[in-house]
């Protein structure tokens, strides 16, 4: 988005973010207005948050707000810990919402409350002009605003459906319809909360990783510098190659060792 | 170092902060030891070991072929390389030969806590044997209902002497050494149970770890267990010395933060969920009605075994209370399928991605503390230790022991040594030093330094004070 961020971002990845904050909402209607000393402290994570959705790639075909994984919160900021902590803070603030992604491995994205606000209503008002039902509406503001959790019980989401209206379980599925919630093949009394049309990008995900993996792995030794990957395009992931490293990076499969011509990114053997 | 020592003898030191200062350096130095060695006598993976709590002397270590033994880790049995280097044989070792041993692997093999007159030893033959370790004798058996995966045995016992066993039963059951019978069954798991341990701090308090990824706090005294470790209930590191909001009582299933809910409304809450049917699958748990609005109250103490929260979206392979009673930490490994082949226990994940956590007891959150472990070995219950004074905890993971620091999740250390997957390691707080055991039946001594140039000369001395019995 920004063009210095761009660059400051290609010098490298773990370095620790400096206190330059991309904005690109300057209003949150949503929220109680912070005092100025509260609004402009900020957090490692949430720079990096911030910084990364700026980077968040276009994709043309589906059109879906940016989202964060866990893991490439933890290749940028050195000290997992308190990522892990400042995460619970802002989740616990209603800065952002965590969802688990059903992609494998413990996948956790990380979404700005207002850009999953956005992403409901994109999605909500093609299916309302359809059905014409309150349940979204009911959805909206009795249970995202409450529940800030990652999953929910069926018990507790029926009476916080109840807060809105008479509920029926034709509703409940609506909402599994629209892609808010999905069932939990561990137990069937619990739901995650999911995030609605990301299916193709969340199969770009995977496939991307795969690439990404096979790709260093066919190398004589598996490593090769960070600035001729980034160039390099992906043919099945709608997300671009500095995405698929920070992820890769974060969670153990790559690592970057420091060269004198440069980073070098290896296959990570352990 | 001798500045220390001046302060100490001043008195501008405390003896207690010198001690640990001391100690903490020489933990700092581990590696593998250059001056002590334990001959092991089994053939094939060693699963336990333990030094016994009353002395520090004794080694007992189990293994898969139904071998256990034990060794002296202050005396060595001769001397190699000039009298530089220590070798430890086994002073006995109980194996399938003998008339009542056991006849499949030993998972775990304890002492018991009061005196290094009896080991328990438990098998994946169903049995666990009370020996008695003069004679080598076995004088008291259990049968268990399924493989034992590990025993455990209160060190702060005064009023009983019931040995815990976690097998691949749902239930837990405690068995009585003094009357020779079982004198509690605690339900509530929904796979097997791979680790239990008793508390630290309390005389009465089991902690069991599940195969489903519960983590269940159990007060022998009454029924239920009076915890279930939720991983969504999460505090940011030490609890504030004053509370910020109303702590919520952690057993019920509820996870919203409201206060005050009392247990009555529990049963209530449940029918209802059950009424609604839609092809919930009914709780196979709990005593309910499929339907109806009978309302049937449940002991208080049963509630627990509804509460389906997890700590750990896996298998606990590993617990390990601080010696403080304070904090717990937790070793998870994934696990595809549970034991009745019905449910998947997360078959999202596709890697093998293992993870630390450590509870705050007390509250019976998460303390978010981000280890960076990356791979433990799965399918096994894994053994962990910690340093004295609880900075440092020593993981097995893979071929190597990882120390990680307690509070911040760094790997301070890592002991790579053993040529194939490590399943136990003990730490032996007298000596600062730590004893691994693994899959290539080799038990590896950590320890200190020793300067060779100190013992070159004289070599070993002739030690007449060894003439206790």
């Amino acid at each position: 988005m920004d063009k210095t961020s761009e660059e400051a971002s290609s010098k490298g990845k773990k370095r620790q973010r400096d206190q330059q904050p991309t904005d690109p909402q300057t209003n949150q209607p949503h929220h109680q207005i912070f005092s100025l000393e509260d609004n402009l402290s900020f957090t490692d994570t949430l720079v990096a948050l911030r910084m990364m959705r700026a980077q968040f790639p276009r994709i043309d075909k589906v059109s879906i707000q940016p989202f964060i994984l866990r893991s490439q919160l933890y290749s940028s900021v050195k000290d997992r810990t308190q990522v892990d902590r400042e995460l619970e803070s802002l989740r616990r603030e209603k800065v952002v919402r965590i969802f688990k992604l059903n992609t494998g491995q413990d996948d956790h994205a990380i979404m700005f409350l207002d850009d999953y606000l956005n992403q409901m209503e994109n999605v909500v008002k093609r299916l309302e002009e359809k059905e014409g039902d309150q349940v979204f509406k009911w959805f909206r503001t009795h249970v995202i605003d409450s529940k800030l959790e990652p999953s929910i019980e069926h018990q507790e989401l029926y009476t916080l459906l109840s807060l809105g209206g008479m509920v029926k379980d034709g509703h409940i599925s609506l909402l599994i319809n629209a892609g808010l919630l999905t069932r939990q093949l561990i137990d069937p009394n619990m739901y995650w909360f999911a995030i609605p049309n990301i299916g193709s990008v969340l199969k770009g995900l995977s496939q991307g990783r795969k690439e990404v993996l096979s790709f260093l792995n066919r190398r004589r030794y598996k490593e090769m510098m960070l600035a001729s990957m980034e160039k390099k395009c992906l043919r099945f992931s709608p997300l671009d190659m500095r995405f698929h490293l920070r992820d890769l990076i974060g969670s153990g499969h790559l690592k970057t060792v420091q060269t004198s011509t440069g980073l070098l990114v290896r296959v990570s053997k352990d | 170092m001798w500045k220390e020592i001046g302060d100490r003898e001043r008195g501008i030191l405390r003896p207690k902060s010198f001690t640990t200062r001391i100690k903490s350096n020489r933990i700092r130095t581990l590696q593998i030891s250059n001056h002590k060695d334990i001959v092991s006598p089994h053939r094939a993976s060693i699963n336990s070991l333990q030094v016994d709590l009353t002395e520090g002397r004794y080694l007992l270590s189990g293994a898969a072929d139904a071998s256990a033994a034990v060794y002296d880790v202050q005396r060595a049995t001769d001397y190699e390389g000039g009298g530089l280097i220590a070798k430890h044989k086994c002073l006995f070792v109980v194996d399938k030969q003998h008339e009542h041993g056991h006849k499949y692997a030993i998972s775990s093999a304890i002492w018991y806590p009061v005196d290094t007159g009896l080991f328990i030893t438990g098998s994946h033959d169903h049995h666990i044997n009370v020996w008695d370790t003069n004679t080598t004798q076995v004088v008291m058996n259990f049968k268990m209902p399924g493989k034992v995966y590990r025993t455990a045995m209160s060190s702060l016992a005064t009023t009983h002497m019931l040995i815990a066993a976690g097998t691949e039963d749902v239930q837990v059951r405690l068995c009585d050494i003094a009357s020779g019978a079982f004198s509690h069954t605690l339900s509530g798991h929904r796979d097997g149970v791979m680790t239990v341990e008793w508390s630290t701090s309390s005389e009465w308090v089991l902690v069991t770890g599940g195969c489903d990824g519960a983590i269940r706090f159990w007060d022998i005294r009454r029924a239920g267990c009076f915890l279930v470790l939720d991983q969504s209930h999460s505090q940011l590191g030490r609890r504030p010395t004053i509370p910020e909001h109303s702590a919520t009582n952690k057993a019920l299933t509820s996870k919203s933060l409201s206060s005050g809910q009392n247990l009555n409304a529990k049963p209530r809450a449940q029918q209802r969920k059950l009424a609604n049917g839609n092809g919930t699958k009914q709780s196979p748990v709990g005593r309910m009605p499929a339907k109806g609005s009978l309302r049937q109250r449940l002991h208080p103490g049963m509630l627990s075994s509804l509460d389906r929260a997890t700590a750990h979206y896996g298998a606990v392979t590993g617990l390990k209370a601080t010696e403080d009673g304070m904090y717990l930490l937790s070793a998870v490994t994934r696990s595809y399928v549970t034991k009745d082949s019905m449910h998947l226990l997360d078959p999202e994940a596709a890697g093998s991605d293992s993870r630390l956590r450590l509870w705050d007891v007390e509250s019976g959150c998460n303390t978010l503390v981000n280890f960076e472990t990356v791979r433990l070995q799965a399918g096994k219950p894994i053994q962990l230790a910690t340093s004295q004074d609880s900075a440092l905890v020593f993981v097995p993971c893979m071929t190597a022991v990882k120390a990680f620091d307690v509070w911040s999740g760094n790997t301070s250390q890592t002991f790579r040594g053993h040529y194939e997957y490590v399943n136990s390691c003990w730490f032996s707080s007298q000596e600062q030093e730590l004893y691994t055991g693994g899959n290539d039946k080799q038990i590896l001594v950590w320890s200190p330094p020793r300067l060779i140039a100190d013992e070159g000369d004289e070599g070993p001395a002739q030690d007449r004070d060894n003439w206790s019995d």
